[in-house]
């Protein structure tokens, strides 16, 4: 399942327990407006999977797409390997989290839990049981009489989770569900839900704007952008190895300083920046211009002779403090160029409008094409 | 823990209460006009109904009830309002979602179409339907070169022309208050109901039609009431043939000027019309008591 760095595998070589989910070329359009465009993803059994990217890139279309709420206009989805493009979204049986949690306002508690199972005419018996099941699995059970309109943000939350995994989906899709819950609250349930979907092994698709909930959630995460998925890997993956700058600069923060390439030697190159120059692994040709990236807590200050490392100068103008971390911003000197450094704790000798030696791993230092 | 939570609903619930009663009189201009325009004519309206040459009587309202021709004719206008009411709920619920659902241009012409109609007076409308039900209208141009008919057949002054006519001009009264219902609803409810494996049969029926149902109350209870008492379009497109309260109640008191049997006639129409909209109401009200 883990893909190589900077690289997912290409879906023929995963096996079938890991092409749980399989979405093969899918474009999506509406109107003259492409969203999707030639799509691909496997998702395997009992994975989490989440989609990440800014508002408009297409991963609600695409999660619409999955759940049958939309049609594409070219490719296939299949679930557990049984194409699922044309079938109708009531008989796929992929579980729905929505992003307000759509849950009924004329039913209760327990009323909608029991919706999916009445609709597929479960026995009354099994019914009660399986609402109560699924209500203590959510930590709910003393409010199946209660009005869902009575409910807190966090416990609307968790009967939708409730109602969508009492059916048993093959799959469940989660829409930003996260987002109506305020900071504090947010990550208690991102926990809870991340333990939850585990212990019961659902295959989860899960749509998000946020990128540390990304991270804290998932096994693996696509990031999209424009109908494309840029990158599919692990967080650590993503987010140390990140395969685009676009990737780089959406998924975490980071330093950015525009150069263009000096000197290449058997995969090493030397950039050429104005506050120095950059080594870093990669193999462009001489004269290319490129973004060098950094993160910026693998950034230290101080000078140090050590050959693996870079080193360049920089001014310092602003000092902004987070609590457990600081950030230190420097003076750019081109407009795009981004001089961010992290640390935990400020040294009494750093001030704004120093001169300040920063310096980092060269095996820390992304390279990427210019755009 | 309990206490504290009862006892802060208490005080919230009072506060409440407190609070509703400064806002009520907002309610007030709205009551006088309604006590001097309605209220106090429907009082005498009630004492007139059972007034005789000597002293109270219910000869008015033995009439009416007893009498085959005033039953006939009290049956004659629930028809017209059970018939016409039913006939716009069906055709105004579809055309109501659709009006929620479009967006833009066609949003746009589809209210047009439905709510321009009301600016154009009844008297306008039925009459135009009368030229188009004519034998030379286009209806019977077209039944007659479509070949159903061989020469052109009466429309005008019958049944057919008058439920036409009746559902023609209050269809919009129907569609108004279920487009309202409509649009609060969440559409994403229906994409819950299917990704629960609902049918859209399913999806209508528990989740849909249940959310919208104060606009079909509130919709057939407007509708009723008003087509029950209804009057000039009933006149214009059939007459004399179908005879209804209001028509018998114009008659009472500008012909034959029988003001008892008028008022008799008015206040059975009264209670037929609030019976609907008491009923309507409660209908209205008792789900949310359940929860």
């Amino acid at each position: 399942m883990k893909s190589g760095p900077g690289r997912a595998e290409p879906a023929d070589t995963q096996s079938k327990a890991e092409r749980h989910l399989e979405v093969a070329g899918v474009t999506k359009r509406f109107g003259s407006t492409v969203v999707l465009q030639d799509l691909s993803i496997a998702v395997g059994s009992s994975e989490f999977v989440s989609l990440l990217g800014p508002s408009g890139c297409g991963k609600t279309t695409l999660l619409r797409l999955i759940a049958g709420l939309l049609v594409p206009e070219l490719g296939t989805i299949s679930v557990g390997g049984r194409d699922l493009t044309r079938v109708a979204a009531h008989r796929r049986n992929i579980g729905v989290v929505f992003q307000n949690y759509a849950l009924f306002p004329h039913l209760t508690v327990a009323e909608n839990v029991a919706f999916g199972l009445k609709a597929q005419r479960v026995a009354k018996p099994e019914i009660e049981q399986r609402v109560r099941e699924a209500l203590a699995l959510v930590r709910m059970e003393s409010f199946g009489d209660r009005s869902v309109l009575a409910l807190s943000g966090g416990q609307q939350q968790r009967i939708a989770v409730a109602r969508a995994i009492v059916v048993k989906p093959s799959l469940l899709l989660l829409d930003e569900p996260f987002s109506a819950l305020d900071r504090k609250l947010r990550e208690t349930m991102q926990i809870e839900l991340r333990h939850l979907l585990r212990e019961l092994g659902i295959t989860s698709i899960f749509v998000t704007h946020d990128q540390d909930e990304a991270l804290v959630m998932s096994d693996r995460i696509a990031v999209m952008n424009e109908g494309r998925i840029e990158h599919l890997a692990s967080p650590s993956e993503v987010y140390s190895r990140p395969r685009t700058l676009y990737v780089m600069e959406f998924v975490g923060q980071s330093t950015r300083i525009a150069g263009r390439v000096a000197a290449s030697d058997r995969g090493t190159i030397a950039v050429d920046t104005p506050y120095g120059q950059i080594s870093a692994a990669g193999s462009f040709a001489p004269n290319t211009n490129v973004v060098v990236g950094v993160r910026p807590e693998a950034i230290l200050s101080g000078e140090n002779a050590d050959a693996g490392f870079n080193t360049i100068r920089a001014k310092l103008f602003d000092v902004v403090y987070f609590g457990p971390k600081t950030n230190l911003l420097f003076e750019a000197k081109a407009p795009a160029d981004h001089l961010l450094m992290e640390i935990a704790r400020l040294p009494q000798a750093l001030t704004a409008g120093r001169d300040v030696a920063l310096r980092w791993r060269i095996e820390d230092t992304m390279v990427f094409p210019a755009p | 823990m309990t206490t504290i939570a009862t006892k802060s609903m208490a005080t919230h619930a009072k506060e409440r209460r407190t609070r509703f009663d400064s806002k009520a009189l907002l309610a007030l201009p709205g009551l006088l006009f309604m006590t001097v325009a309605f209220a106090v004519p429907v009082i005498l309206l009630i004492i007139e109904s059972f007034a005789g040459p000597q002293g109270p009587t219910l000869d008015g309202y033995r009439k009416v009830l007893a009498d085959n021709y005033y039953v006939g004719i009290i049956w004659n206008s629930i028809k017209l309002a059970l018939i016409t009411t039913i006939a716009t709920l069906l055709i105004g619920y579809p055309a109501a979602f659709a009006l929620a659902r479009a967006r833009g241009v066609l949003q746009v012409v589809l209210f047009a179409l439905i709510f321009l109609p009301l600016t154009v007076s009844i008297i306008v409308k039925t009459f135009g339907i009368s030229i188009m039900m004519g034998r030379g209208g286009i209806i019977n141009w077209l039944l007659i070169n479509l070949g159903f008919i061989e020469r052109p057949m009466r429309l005008v002054f019958t049944e057919f022309n008058l439920y036409f006519g009746m559902i023609n001009v209050f269809l919009p009264f129907m569609i108004l208050p279920l487009y309202s219902s409509m649009r609060m609803l969440d559409t994403r409810l229906a994409d819950a109901a299917a990704s629960l494996g609902a049918g859209p049969l399913y999806a209508f029926t528990r989740v849909t039609l249940p959310l919208t149902m104060p606009g079909v109350i509130a919709g057939v209870s407007l509708v009723f009431s008003i087509t029950v008492a209804s009057y000039v379009t009933p006149s214009l497109l059939i007459g004399d043939r179908f005879m209804t309260m209001s028509q018998v109640m114009a008659k009472a008191y500008l012909n034959i000027r029988d003001f008892q049997l008028g008022a008799s006639m008015a206040v059975v129409m009264l209670v037929i019309a609030s019976i609907i909209v008491v009923a309507a109401s409660y209908l209205a009200r008792a789900p949310k008591e359940g929860r």
